[in-house]
């Protein structure tokens, strides 16, 4: 666990790729990611766990002649990364080239402070973990009779350091930093359990929800789910509430992604231009969003990261990208390269969400005179290639405008492409507590599948 | 990386080869590459023969005495060194190759349900002495406890490999993923892309326990996935396949790749002319292997000891008691030949073992890790796994499945006018507090008047644990355990497994397709 500094990092990264240039590499990229994390974890009012670490690791892509090579590793020893780089060399060539091939060769200029490091949360201690998140589950205990215990109630941190270096760009750095709240409180009503769960994560300690506020929303939607039974099969409107529709739009992000569009596993290949959802929708992937926590000044391969809008008033604009597959397509990268050290970049989100719309999500249950309240989904559910959508829903039933009895052991299912044409209401209550978020939506008719 | 989301912790399984992280060598010989001089070369010679020499007999005895110095029920060291090797071919080309070696080390110590954990990416001591420091701070105002000195164990081997996949040679895997290209692509002219993921590993693991033992093993592993995808008009569709397990080299030669590849494309253009699945609760009946997913959703993740001896599964307190059809009996196998999810030892030094977990419907056992053991006064079933070293363990399946029933699997179609046949299928989840569950079927067929018909797209299917397993009616005769493909992810830690079933049929389960 012991902490090198920059300058030690920088050296070695250096000497790493001058040593694979110098092998036979035409291009090389180093990537090395430090990180410390604590969490903390309650249960009953006793610390249940509490882990405290650092992870290190390095890893290095080589290209020679068009083909890549690429290897990671946590053993950071001198001797045994200098024969792993002669390995990596020699193991590119038994790959086949490819004219995309090609490390991003643009400097460009820093970005604005994008606020994603804390000093408060570089400066915490995992001792202080503790009373937070016994707060919470005190908070969901103490919110009704029927919530006895909880199931997982953690609180936790991380600070990052990215340390990134090309045969072009120089060497450039960034830190950032994550806090972490959470709580599954547990409701029981006779033989009948269910469990609820609430979560925060922000970049900067002061912007998360409070822990008590935390505790009792886990509180509040166990206890929602309680007598919950399933509905008859019919089509009606549905409304996915906020998180919900987060959880779709983190479903539906593979649709946008540049390489399943060119290798034609995606059902909007060959829609750029076209009206593929409701004017109502607007589809953002903002990797410089203040705070974000998808926000970095770089992308895994050091392209610049941006805002992109995917799809404006339900026109598909873009595809998102990294250096390769943006070749392929024949447009500019679009900083969406996501990586750890221990993987190579591949098409990922920023901040990646559905824009705030105008309804007021109260009225849109209002609007309904028979429906369903969508408020957790689950199950591998998107079949991004064919556009196919069906999952397990939980929620509540809607009659007259108003939501009447808790539902579940129901399934919802619809084709992508109508589902998004279809949308005909879009929330004005859009917040982010994690990298895909959304307002409440809502989609005209889906198919429920019950008893 | 351990730092996933937090938002959803539901326990679930997925198709293909996501392993997490992973590690390290065969004998340099095996491995041509690995020739050469160094510290590398050491640490890829013989079984964890580095970690062996740093985290010696009394290396580990003074790690464990710190670990406990401030008291506790139990402590060990977990160290950990893999080399992994991942293929990616994609539109006919190999796009790239990828060497990872990730290795290091956790100390763990816990008393009663509390946990301390910390972990080191290298093995050095002094690293671990911090993390022993680090990890004991989870236990307060206790005395110092004494730990065993620890002595090698031997654990009779699951099962041997004469010639592990992982070290074939780099042309031969590359032979494997062009040969399987080739055979989707040629199958029919509508198939427009072929994507094949190959992953191996060799993981090496060394363990010390406060109680004594002192083990290493190595555990072998390869997978290989085959998503071809049909296009026609404006439809496209995705079929699936897999090969691999902890298997021999000639496994594949015996398992013919090529035609493991054809079925993929085969389902990707059968399914571009599949109607739409029904909507609604209706008699299904699920096809051999892979559809095991219902068994470890509804059942198995309910049946782990951390859930159970926090009270919060449904299971709890349930042995003895009949709580599903008394047609089932339900098995986890860590020693099932070549399985993906078999083990000769688990992640914290109990050798894996064959639990049956129901017989005749009643329910026989949890599966268990040490610490849910000592919670219930009962002993650990061996099912403690970790991710990596960077986690601590928690109680996990193995190769589950549904044992072999006495029905023709034709007969079990018998009787049903409409309803619904799940021929491949794909992931699933469940929330355990509530049991209710779902698994995702990619091809399903029609059942009219006892015969399986026309061919339906996918669809995601639910139910509720035992509710669900009262409603078995009929268990076939053709058991098979799938050891290709599945990883189960729970509390952010992937870790491979087996399941499997016979043909099974139930009463009802809700379909969630469009149709109704």
């Amino acid at each position: 666990m012991a902490v090198q500094t920059s300058t030690t990092i920088q050296e070695t990264l250096e000497r790493v790729r001058t040593l694979a240039e110098r092998s036979g590499a035409a291009e090389a990229e180093t990537y090395f990611e430090f990180i410390t994390l604590a969490e903390a974890r309650v249960r009953e009012r006793e610390v249940e766990l509490i882990q405290q670490s650092a992870i290190t690791g390095l890893g290095l892509r080589v290209l020679r002649d068009r083909k890549m090579g690429f290897l990671y590793t946590t053993d950071l020893r001198r001797n045994v990364i200098d024969e792993l780089v002669l390995r990596t060399i020699a193991l590119a060539d038994q790959a086949t080239p490819r004219d995309e091939n090609k490390l991003p060769d643009q400097a460009f200029p820093p970005q604005g402070n994008l606020e994603i490091f804390d000093d408060a949360i570089a400066a915490m201690r995992p001792e202080q973990l503790i009373p937070l998140a016994r707060s919470m589950e005190d908070n969901a205990v103490a919110r009704d009779q029927k919530i006895q215990t909880t199931l997982d109630t953690r609180a936790g941190y991380a600070i990052g350091e990215v340390h990134f270096s090309n045969t072009f760009i120089p060497y450039q750095v960034f830190r950032s930093t994550t806090s972490w709240l959470t709580c599954t409180a547990v409701a029981t009503d006779g033989g009948q359990k269910r469990e609820g769960t609430y979560s925060d994560r922000k970049r900067i300690f002061l912007d998360l929800n409070t822990p008590e506020r935390i505790g009792r929303k886990a509180a509040e939607r166990a206890l929602a789910r309680l007598g919950a039974k399933p509905v008859p099969s019919t089509k009606v409107p549905v409304i996915f509430e906020a998180e919900a529709a987060g959880a779709f739009v983190g479903g539906l992000f593979g649709a946008f992604n540049g390489l399943n569009v060119i290798e034609q596993r995606s059902f909007l290949a060959g829609r750029k231009g076209q009206q593929i959802a409701s004017p109502l929708v607007t589809i953002v992937d903002d990797g410089i969003q203040r705070r974000g926590l998808g926000s970095r000044p770089f992308d895994g391969e050091g392209s610049q990261t941006r805002k992109t809008v995917v799809v404006e008033n339900g026109v598909l604009a873009r595809f998102l990208h990294t250096v390769s597959t943006a070749r392929r397509h024949n447009v500019q990268p679009t900083g969406n390269a996501a990586r750890g050290y221990d993987s190579l970049p591949t098409v990922g989100p920023t901040n990646f969400y559905i824009d705030s719309g105008s309804s007021k999500p109260d009225a849109m249950i209002q609007e309904v005179p028979r429906g369903l309240y969508v408020t957790g989904t689950a199950g591998f559910g998107f079949d991004i290639a064919a556009g196919e959508y069906s999952q397990q829903v939980e929620g509540h039933w809607i009659e007259g405008g108003k939501l009447v009895r808790p539902v579940e052991g129901i399934t919802v299912a619809g084709k992508l492409g109508d589902m998004l044409l279809g949308i005909d209401a879009v929330g004005r209550d859009l917040e982010f507590r994690t990298t895909f978020a959304a307002p409440t939506i809502r989609f005209k008719e889906l198919t429920i599948g019950g008893v | 990386m351990s730092l996933e989301s937090p938002i959803s912790r539901r326990d679930f399984i997925r198709n293909g080869a996501l392993l997490s992280t992973a590690i390290l060598a065969g004998s340099a010989g095996a491995i041509p590459w690995l020739k050469g001089a160094g510290v590398a070369e050491a640490a890829l010679m013989g079984i964890g023969q580095e970690l062996r020499d740093v985290l010696n007999l009394e290396t580990v005895n003074r790690i464990l005495i710190e670990a406990l110095a401030r008291g506790g029920d139990f402590a060990d060291l977990f160290a950990e060194q893999r080399f992994r090797t991942s293929i990616v071919l994609d539109d006919g080309k190999i796009d790239s190759v990828t060497y990872g070696y990730p290795r290091g080390a956790g100390v763990r110590v816990f008393r009663r349900h509390q946990t301390g954990y910390a972990f080191s990416d290298d093995i050095a001591y002094s690293s671990l002495l911090d993390a022993a420091r680090v990890a004991s701070s989870v236990v307060q105002n206790q005395s110092p406890v004494r730990p065993l000195d620890v002595t090698p164990r031997r654990i009779p081997p699951a099962f041997t490999l004469v010639a592990p996949a992982p070290l074939m040679g780099e042309p031969m895997k590359f032979d494997l993923l062009r040969r399987m290209d080739a055979a989707a692509r040629s199958a029919d002219p509508r198939i427009v892309s072929v994507r094949i993921d190959y992953v191996d590993e060799v993981r090496d693991i060394l363990i010390g326990t406060s109680d004594g033992a002192y083990v290493i093993d190595r555990q072998y592993l390869v997978s290989i996935v085959c998503v071809p995808t049909a296009a026609q008009g404006s439809e496209r569709r995705s079929g699936f396949s897999s090969l691999g397990g902890r298997v021999d080299q000639d496994y594949f030669p015996r398992r013919d790749p090529e035609g493991v590849a054809r079925e993929a494309a085969r389902q990707a253009i059968t399914l571009l002319t599949a109607g739409p699945a029904p909507a609604g609760a209706m008699p299904v009946v699920i096809g051999p292997g892979w559809g095991g997913v219902l068994i470890h959703e509804s059942f198995g993740h309910a049946s782990e000891g951390d859930g159970i001896s926090r009270g919060t599964s449904f299971l709890s307190g349930r042995i003895g008691t009949k709580i599903a059809s008394p047609l089932l009996r339900v098995i986890d196998d860590a020693r099932w030949a070549n399985g993906r999810g078999s083990y000769t030892v688990d992640d914290e030094g109990t050798p894996g073992q064959r639990t049956t977990l129901i017989d005749g419907g009643v329910l026989q056992s949890y599966l268990l890790d040490r610490q849910s053991a000592g919670l219930l006064s009962m002993r650990s079933t061996g099912n403690g796994r970790r991710m990596t070293y960077r986690q601590w363990p928690i109680p996990r399946m193995t190769n589950t499945y549904i044992d072999r029933g006495v029905s023709d699997p034709a007969s079990l179609l018998n009787g049903i006018t409409k309803g619904f046949y799940a021929a491949e299928m794909g992931g699933g989840s469940v929330d355990t507090t509530s049991g209710n569950f779902n698994f995702a079927v990619r091809l399903g067929h029609l059942i009219e008047n006892g015969q399986i018909t026309k061919p339906v797209r996918g669809a995601i299917l639910i139910g509720n644990s035992l509710e669900t397993m009262g409603k078995i009616e009929g268990i076939g005769n053709d058991l098979v355990v799938e050891q290709t493909r599945g990883t189960c992810g729970k509390d952010g830690q992937m870790v491979p497994v087996g399941v499997g079933q016979p043909t099974v049929r139930f009463s009802s389960i809700t379909v969630g397709g469009t149709a109704i």
